[in-house]
């Protein structure tokens, strides 16, 4: 049976995994291309806060009384994969790393909707991510 | 598959805690502490016995004139470090409580948390157990109220929220001023360890916090010890009513006894539907059922068939694609009833419904939950067709069973409600401010739900119930549980 992400603790750890990855990619970058290592560096960093982020607002947001563990919408983890990074040139690693925080951007907003269900403090935390990232995303866009 | 790390390894052979000293039991009889979804033994709990509560209330006894004399500003301040220890444990009590309980994951961190709100709440005491005071209640003289505490405590856990229900009432027993035991539940023992662990941990001095493992006979000596001044309790009406109620009572002690339920969920036709059925889903299945705030009888007002067909066809959708199985494996949504006799006890209640003329329209009897073993796991239950006067309507089944049931108005409804010996929770689901009023305004429960499945209260006020479901006058949480916990005492002074 295919993996599907059904409960608030599925799509915490989905989302520190992705996180994770994203983090280690720009770690990767900020070694490939050293005239741009200061602003990897720190969207790698910026990628472990918004892990910590939704991490403290499920802990802090979770009871015993809420709809924690039965969502009436599944997400499909397959749907979310980061692309690597290719050992190649600038252009293309920044590509790359467009379309994960495109994926990561996607994420959010499907969890948002889907946790809305599950946990109320948690859409607010993905929907601020979202923000974020999408200023991460036209960072990005100015290094090319 | 995401099987998350188990924090229990081996076999765990559990001792009390008796001032500030972890001590075998004088009892040398044990039983085994399985957990219920892989049916692996992971703790051996003694059976327990008097003298193991005598130690503790001793140690308990000592150490109360010196624990009273530290500021209440100083005992907060070991709550805040008990506080700083749960969150940093965070993860693995809930680990814990679902390898001793079967609950998920979601579930037992959300149990966690509550018992972790408590604590916090307590830390306020300093001003929760201010007194008051008027000048010149005739010329010259003073009046003051100060709270004052008792002495030693006690609680008789449930094995359904392990971690979360001590902690109803501990902090603010020990916050207030008194020295406390704890009895947790036989059959899930270890989260309650794993809590006075942290306690030892964070510095409590000795006999502020006993733990003693057991069965009956040291319930039977925390209810007769004359030096234990109060008793909470939570667990089934028979026990709580029978035994901790009238034996603590007549040993003079002060006594809350939160009891069983048998809760009804009021659906009107205008209800928003979406936030309904999730609220539902949780409320009848969440916890496996085991829980005194779960629904337990859907009831459908008016005669709008096509909104409670709708309704219930959700319901089941969602129902059948539950997944059963381990509470550590990520993606399950509901672990097994919490031992063996508990599933034949729900089964037993499914038998009765379908003898008494009720159409199974869900047998949880039929899910799967490969690849674990089936002893203790059962799924969702739906009886439709249900009348008032049939046992699975009005007794406590305590598992994943709803029975629906129809009302032709909202006062019949509350007449349904009200009809039942129990009265702890109640919701209803409406988008009408008239109805919801008219709805918490005559309801006969404690804890009522608007557009809510689950009533349940936050820390910072009192956990109701009322009927067959409390004994005694002051519940556990918030401003009941600072009372339950001091004696109101007035000075009237004068100065020449």
């Amino acid at each position: 049976m295919a993996l599907v992400l059904r409960t608030t603790s599925q799509i915490i750890s989905h989302h520190a995994r992705l996180e994770t990855e994203s983090a280690e990619g720009y770690a990767t970058l900020a070694e490939r291309h050293p005239d741009h290592r200061g602003v990897f560096k720190r969207l790698a960093d910026e990628n472990q806060r918004h892990k910590a982020r939704v991490e403290r607002a499920y802990r802090f947001g979770v009871t015993d009384a809420y709809e924690v563990g039965i969502t009436s919408t599944q997400l499909d983890p397959g749907e979310y994969q980061l692309d690597d990074y290719a050992d190649d040139s600038l252009e293309e690693d920044l590509a790359t790393a467009l379309r994960n925080e495109e994926t990561l951007i996607r994420f959010c907003l499907d969890a948002a909707k889907t946790s809305g269900e599950l946990l109320p403090d948690l859409p607010d935390t993905f929907e601020y991510l979202v923000k974020r990232k999408r200023k991460r995303v036209e960072l990005l866009g100015s290094l090319t | 598959m995401v099987v998350l790390e188990e924090p229990i390894k081996g076999v765990i052979e559990l001792k009390n805690y008796v001032d500030g000293e972890w001590v075998k039991s004088e009892a040398s009889e044990t039983r085994d502490v399985v957990n219920p979804a892989t049916m692996n033994k992971i703790a051996e709990v003694p059976v327990g016995c008097r003298e193991d509560v005598r130690a503790a209330v001793d140690a308990a006894v000592d150490a109360y004139p010196r624990w009273r004399r530290t500021t209440p500003l100083t005992r907060a301040r070991y709550l805040m470090a008990l506080k700083q220890l749960l969150e940093e444990n965070f993860e693995e009590l809930g680990r814990v409580v679902t390898m001793e309980h079967g609950k998920v994951i979601d579930e037992a961190r959300g149990e966690v948390r509550r018992g972790i709100e408590n604590v916090e709440t307590a830390t306020g005491i300093p001003s929760l157990m201010m007194g008051y005071n008027a000048e010149d209640i005739s010329r010259g003289i003073d009046e003051t109220l100060i709270k004052q505490p008792l002495g030693v405590f006690a609680c008789v856990a449930p094995f359904n929220f392990p971690f979360m229900v001590p902690l109803w009432f501990m902090p603010y027993a020990v916050a207030t001023g008194n020295t406390y035991v704890i009895k947790p539940s036989p059959w899930t023992p270890l989260s309650m360890m794993k809590l006075v662990e942290l306690i030892d941990e964070a510095g409590f001095p000795p006999g502020v916090v006993n733990l003693v493992n057991g069965e009956a006979d040291p319930v039977t000596e925390i209810l007769e010890n004359p030096a234990v001044r109060g008793v909470s309790f939570v667990g089934s009406t028979k026990v709580g009513r029978d035994v901790i109620y009238r034996t603590g009572a007549a040993h003079g002690k002060r006594v809350q006894a939160q009891c069983g339920a048998k809760n009804f969920l009021v659906v009107t036709p205008d209800a928003d539907l979406e936030l309904t059925v999730s609220s539902l889903m949780s409320s009848f299945f969440g916890n496996t059922g085991q829980r005194c705030l779960a629904g337990a009888n859907l009831v459908f007002v008016g005669d709008d068939h096509a909104f409670m067909d709708k309704t219930l066809g959700v319901i089941k959708e969602r129902a059948a694609a539950l997944k059963l199985g381990y509470g550590l494996e990520e993606g399950v949504q509901m672990g097994p009833l919490q031992a063996e006799p508990r599933k034949r006890r729900v089964v037993g209640y499914i038998e009765t419904g379908l003898e008494e003329g009720a159409e199974l329209t869900m047998d949880g009897r039929e899910y799967s939950c490969d690849p674990y073993p089936e002893t203790c796991f059962l799924g969702p239950s739906i009886f439709e067709g249900v009348a008032l006067d049939m046992a699975i309507a009005r007794e406590e089944i305590f598992g994943p069973v709803m029975s629906v049931l129809t009302a032709e108005t909202l006062d019949d409804a509350v007449e349904m409600v009200n009809s039942s010996s129990y009265g702890n929770a109640a919701s209803i689901f409406t988008r009408d401010g008239g109805t919801a009023r008219r709805f918490q305004y005559d309801v006969e429960c404690g804890n009522i739900g608007v557009n809510i499945g689950t009533a349940a209260p936050m820390a910072f006020f009192p956990f109701s119930g009322m009927k067959d479901s409390f004994f005694g006058d002051l519940h556990g949480q918030g401003s009941d549980a600072v009372d339950f916990f001091t004696e109101n005492k007035v000075v009237i002074q004068r100065w020449p």
